[in-house]
């Protein structure tokens, strides 16, 4: 039988970079197909490719008999296959029933908005989707946004569904919902590629799986069968996780003090970190993180509450303020917030210092000392660029990256707080972070750390707390970590 | 809540271009941009060359009879200098705002409000102090053009309107304000049209005898080399540039975005009233309805042709200005509307604009 | 009383055209700056072309032309090449400008004299019946054409923005273009076709004031009625209905001004004539940013 999807041979490249170097994909129908990979292993790009987004260099795509070829999503679409992706493609401002009739020739020139509506009921009923047509998406959970775009899918008659990292966003039992929903389709004949870097998900739903490194296939098995070792390895090369190791030094007194914090978002949220200790922050995205975060760094005004650092209260204090009391930052937004990306490598190292030396001297701006300790940093933290006067857009993300640690960690800080500081980085850079969160705690710092990837909290945590609806739904210290406790307290936020 | 990552680009890898090759500490592109700003220059005179012939007109003779109109003579040069001085002005000052990411285009009503600042005090200014009078009228005039900005900046910080409409809206009302002026404490009774009386003799700017231009250029000129000094040299040149980047990263840098928006509005309302002071001072010698006419967006077009660099801006406000100083003598000799200046000011921003957007 | 509603709705109606284009483009994404100078272009157009051709019909449509020629311009520049789209607004309206006095001189021989243009403003169309109603019945019911154009203008907008597809694709635009393009739609196309729009619809605004009302074209005769109806768009929330009434309340203060004038008030006259754009100020500052802001305007488009 011939398949639904054939792939042949997809060439992708940036640059000097093979994102995708001659790949081959085949998709049955009535087949889940797991495609796993590190960030950076071409995935996403693969997907783009074949969903219209972006032209291959060369390969070929036949799709249902027919061949796709400089084709858009519009396109893609109307062969009858259908993107989930990972950031929603929905208007917030509309209802579900009119992001579903967008762009959709069967919703008619004079919109047959009624039709549609009873149309999202029925399918919604069919496979358990539970929505309402007349529901504004920014009142839906992310949860329910996602079900959104599977609707729309589903209403377009798409034979092959491609999900990018659907569970990303989830709480545990979301994803639960989302698995039955899966098989549902394949029930029906779908084909479905599941895009994910998570291992146990994969192996849980999956028919078969495809394992990507570095833009080339490096395994391919069906999942019965199949060995979690035997899986990660053909990911990484090398074993996934590495196992926490303690530190070997005593920790110090409390440095942080965070007590009844509380702003729009969160709280109240009580915290203690002492230096010479990192706390992780697991928890689902959305779940208060980032207005957590930012308070914490003076971005977002505090409503309640203190934060101390070293016996210096900065709740109400600015951002400068907050930098002379020793607290470091690294946010999760790396293109527009934490980096200035059309400026160079040198302006970017001196961001957050360019009032005091070396940089600076009363008013001016000092040139010389400046660049000198940018190439002293650019050394130290290896960071590859031709030189300090590079601009920063140029570089690769894991780079990029380093310019934000290095300039962090070089005020020898007190505190730092890093929220989801490995995002999108290959694995050299994501280990580069974390060696370095792991050095500053050597020095004697207090290290929060915040990211929904658990693998890394798991690695580099000595205390880990889980952050739900806005508040801790728990704590442990990391040698009596129960992982099912852990998804318990994730799921504090349903679907 | 959205998730983090979708305020991120697409992976690294699909970010990359070519590698550059530059070391030096100040931005990219520079001499490429040069470049791409003179093409736009050339293909917009190509296009009145068009239309000059369109309408049976030889573009040659046209464009030569504008050059003599603006260089043939001391007199002449005079004249062009003239005219660049509000636009170098006020350009530089809009340039920096644009730098920082506001969008000033009050400076027509900055200049008017200046001008009526500089006729009150020239017009009370005890004589027993004529050293001081030039001095004195230009403060003022820099002072009311800097209250005018704050007036929009208020509106704009205070009450979140955008500071497009804030300014723009002044303008008009700024407008009106100078003609009110002129019917009641400032106007000459007695003229059959709005003016004030001629200003005393010793607010007279000086002059630079050769080509009969008043100081103005000379001010102007130091006032945008301290200008570009400040922008490229200074932490609060370093905290505009920022913020004009990113205001999240402004933000993140510790640097107070109100505070930035104040400094750079006031700076460039200060500036422009300059603007209007000189003008008031220098070219026409009294207050008139009307001056101030245009030169608002003049400043925007020198400060879109200068890069948004204020030394640039000097050519760029000269350029301007020799093209109006020799549209007059075209339009006299050769028949040619002296509008097609603003025509060519016009297609020449609009290929600029095109030809130097940042890409994200 | 009713002398004034009656200069209030002429004074309206151009802006009232204008705001709808303004929708038009804001809706889409692209901020609406150009408005004064496609109103421009417009009322130049409409004049020259029934001048020219001895038909008003002739004049509007090259009116709607008009408009659109310029808009043109903001959307290859501000769209297409992802130029600042307030400054590009700015830019448009400073070439309509230039362009329209030159042409105008141009048409009579060169030089730096005008040509002189007189034609009859558009005689009203009572509306049989209706026109014969007290007091209501000449003040709605007997107005020129263009002036209907502009009450059916605002229903065929609203209807064009929330039931049909194309509507809707454009107000998704202006709100999450990624979106529009995922689901197989052409951002580009639809924000460039929106700012076309936005000009012929604005020039039309400015035929109102040439073609219908004066009957000649002066250099800058918009005098900053472009950004009074840009300010009346956003007081009125980027809603055709609502947008309108702003665009009357305006009206009636420059009517009320005007009418102030006559009387020999001890105001000073031009303070007054400050009202409309005094009142715009207050009104947007007491309105604040608003939530109906849509939420992808003036953003560029993601290159490929």
């Amino acid at each position: 039988m011939p398949s639904l999807l054939e792939m042949r041979g997809i060439v992708r490249s940036f640059g000097a970079l093979r994102a995708n170097d001659g790949v081959d994909l085949d998709v049955q129908s009535g087949q889940i197909l797991g495609l796993l990979g590190e960030n950076g292993s071409g995935k996403s790009t693969l997907m783009k490719v074949l969903f219209g987004m972006l032209p291959p260099d060369s390969g070929t795509i036949v799709f249902r008999g027919h061949e796709l070829s400089h084709h858009h999503p519009a396109e893609a679409m109307a062969a009858g296959i259908a993107m989930i992706h990972q950031h929603f493609m929905l208007i917030d401002a509309m209802t579900v029933v009119e992001n579903v009739m967008l762009c959709w020739p069967q919703a008619g020139r004079v919109l047959k908005t009624a039709d549609m509506a009873a149309r999202v009921r029925e399918a919604s009923r069919r496979f358990g989707l539970d929505l309402d047509p007349d529901a504004l998406v920014a009142s839906l959970p992310l949860g329910r946004r996602q079900r959104v775009e599977i609707l729309k899918a589903i209403l377009r008659e798409a034979e092959l569904l491609i999900l990018d990292e659907p569970t990303s966003n989830l709480a545990p039992t979301e994803i639960a919902d989302l698995l039955t929903i899966l098989r549902r389709l394949r029930a029906e004949g779908k084909g479905i590629i599941f895009i994910s870097h998570k291992l146990p998900e994969v192996l849980e739903l999956c028919d078969e799986v495809v394992v990507l490194r570095d833009g080339r296939v490096s395994g391919r098995a069906p999942v019965a069968g199949a060995s979690r070792a035997q899986l990660a390895h053909m990911m990484v090369g090398r074993d996934l996780v590495r196992s926490h190791v303690p530190p070997h030094h005593a920790l110090g007194a409390v440095r942080l003090s965070v007590k009844d914090l509380a702003a729009a978002g969160f709280g109240p949220l009580t915290l203690d970190v002492r230096g010479g200790e990192i706390l992780g922050v697991a928890g689902v995205d959305g779940n208060g993180q980032i207005e957590f975060v930012e308070a914490l760094a003076g971005l977002r005004p505090v409503g309640a509450g203190t934060i101390v650092i070293d016996r210096c209260d900065v709740a109400h204090a600015s951002v400068a303020a907050r930098m002379r009391a020793g607290m470091a930052y690294i946010p999760a937004d790396r293109s527009a917030t934490a980096l200035v990306r059309r400026m160079s490598v040198a302006e970017n190292l001196m961001l957050r210092d360019s009032n005091h030396s070396p940089y600076a001297k009363g008013p001016l701006l000092v040139r010389g000392p400046a660049v000198a300790k940018a190439l002293e940093l650019m050394a130290e933290y290896d960071i590859r660029a031709s030189g300090p006067g590079t601009v920063v857009m140029r570089l690769s993300g894991g780079n990029q990256q380093k310019i934000v640690v290095a300039r962090e960690l070089d005020r020898a800080p007190a505190v730092l707080v890093a929220h989801q500081a490995a995002w999108g980085l290959d694995p050299g850079a994501t280990r580069f972070v974390l060696d370095r969160m792991i050095a500053l705690r050597a020095a004697g710092a207090a290290v929060v750390y915040v990211s929904s990837e658990l693998e890394e909290v798991l690695e580099i945590s000595d205390r880990i707390a889980v952050i739900a609806n806005g508040r801790f739904a728990g704590e442990t210290p990391r040698a009596e970590v129960d992982l099912r406790q852990i998804g318990i307290w994730m799921a504090g936020r349903a679907a | 809540m959205s998730n983090p990552a979708s305020s991120l680009p697409a992976p690294a890898s699909e970010q990359i271009r070519k590698p550059p090759r530059y070391n030096s500490f100040r931005l990219q592109l520079r001499d490429n941009l040069a470049w791409r700003i003179l093409a736009a220059v050339v293909l917009s005179m190509l296009c009145a060359a068009a239309l000059i012939a369109l309408s049976g007109h030889n573009p040659l003779t046209a464009f030569a009879a504008m050059a003599v109109g603006a260089v043939g003579s001391p007199h002449q040069i005079g004249a062009a200098l003239n005219r660049t001085t509000p636009y170098l002005l006020a350009g530089s000052g809009v340039a920096m705002c644009f730098r920082a990411g506001i969008i000033n285009i009050g400076a027509e009503g900055q200049i008017a409000v200046g001008g009526i600042g500089a006729t009150a005090v020239a017009l009370i200014w005890p004589s027993a102090l004529p050293e001081l009078a030039i001095a004195a009228s230009l403060l003022a005039a820099a002072a009311t053009g800097a209250v005018w900005a704050g007036i929009a900046t208020a509106i704009h910080l205070g009450r979140r309107v955008h500071e497009v409409l804030a300014t723009l809206l002044l303008n008009f009302i700024a407008l009106l304000l100078v003609k009110q002026m002129l019917v009641r404490p400032l106007g000459q009774f007695g003229a059959g049209f709005l003016q004030s009386p001629q200003l005393p003799a010793a607010t007279r700017l000086w002059r630079i005898p050769e080509v009969d231009a008043h100081f103005g250029i000379v001010i102007t000129v130091i006032i945008a080399a301290g200008l570009s000094f400040v922008l490229w040299r200074t932490r609060f040149g370093f905290a505009l540039r920022v913020a004009g980047n990113s205001r999240p990263a402004a933000a993140y840098a510790g640097f107070s975005l109100p505070r930035l928006t104040w400094s750079v509005m006031l700076l460039a309302g200060a500036v422009a009233g300059l603007a209007g002071g000189i003008e008031v001072l220098g070219v026409h010698r009294r207050l008139i309805e009307g001056f101030s006419l245009g030169f608002g967006f003049k400043a925007v077009t020198v400060a879109l042709l200068g890069a948004l660099e204020p030394m640039a801006v000097i050519p760029a406000s000269l350029f301007v200005g020799l093209l109006e100083a020799g549209s007059l003598s075209m339009q006299r000799q050769i028949g040619v509307p002296s509008a097609l200046v603003v025509v060519i000011e016009g297609l020449t921003m609009l290929f600029v604009l095109a030809a130097t957007v940042r890409r994200v | 009383m009713t002398d004034l509603l009656a200069a209030a709705i002429r004074i309206a109606t151009p802006l009232v055209f204008a705001a709808l284009g303004g929708i038009l483009s804001e809706r889409a994404g692209v901020f609406a700056v150009g408005l004064e100078g496609m109103m421009l272009t417009g009322a130049f157009a409409a004049v020259v072309g029934a001048w020219w051709s001895g038909s008003d019909l002739v004049g509007i449509l090259l009116a709607l032309l008009g408009g659109a020629a310029i808009a043109l311009t903001v959307a290859v520049v501000a769209v297409r090449f992802r130029a600042d789209n307030m400054v590009t607004g700015l830019t448009a309206n400073i070439l309509a400008f230039g362009l329209t006095s030159y042409l105008l001189r141009e048409l009579a021989g060169g030089g730096g004299r005008p040509i002189a243009i007189h034609l009859t403003p558009l005689a009203a169309w009572p509306i049989p019946g209706l026109s014969d109603l007290p007091v209501l019945g000449p003040l709605l019911f007997a107005q020129p054409p263009l002036t209907y154009l502009a009450v059916l203008g605002c229903l065929a907008l609203a209807l064009f923005l929330n039931r049909t597809q194309a509507g809707l694709t454009l107000r998704a635009t202006g709100e999450n273009p990624e979106a529009v393009f995922a689901a197989g739609g052409n951002p580009m196309r639809v924000r460039m076709l929106a700012v076309i729009a936005c000009g012929a619809v604005a020039g039309l605004g400015g035929a109102v004031l040439s073609l219908q009302q004066v009957g000649t074209f002066t250099d800058g005769m918009m005098g900053g009625r472009g950004y009074l109806a840009l300010a009346s768009l956003i007081v009125g929330r980027w809603n055709p209905w609502a947008a309108a009434a702003a665009c009357l309340v305006f009206g009636a203060a420059e009517a009320f001004e005007l009418r102030l004038q006559s009387f020999g008030v001890p105001v000073g006259s031009y303070i007054v004539q400050m009202a409309p754009y005094v009142i715009a100020l207050v009104v947007l500052a007491g309105l604040g940013r608003s939530t109906k802001l849509p939420a992808a305007i003036g953003q560029p488009l993601q290159s490929d």
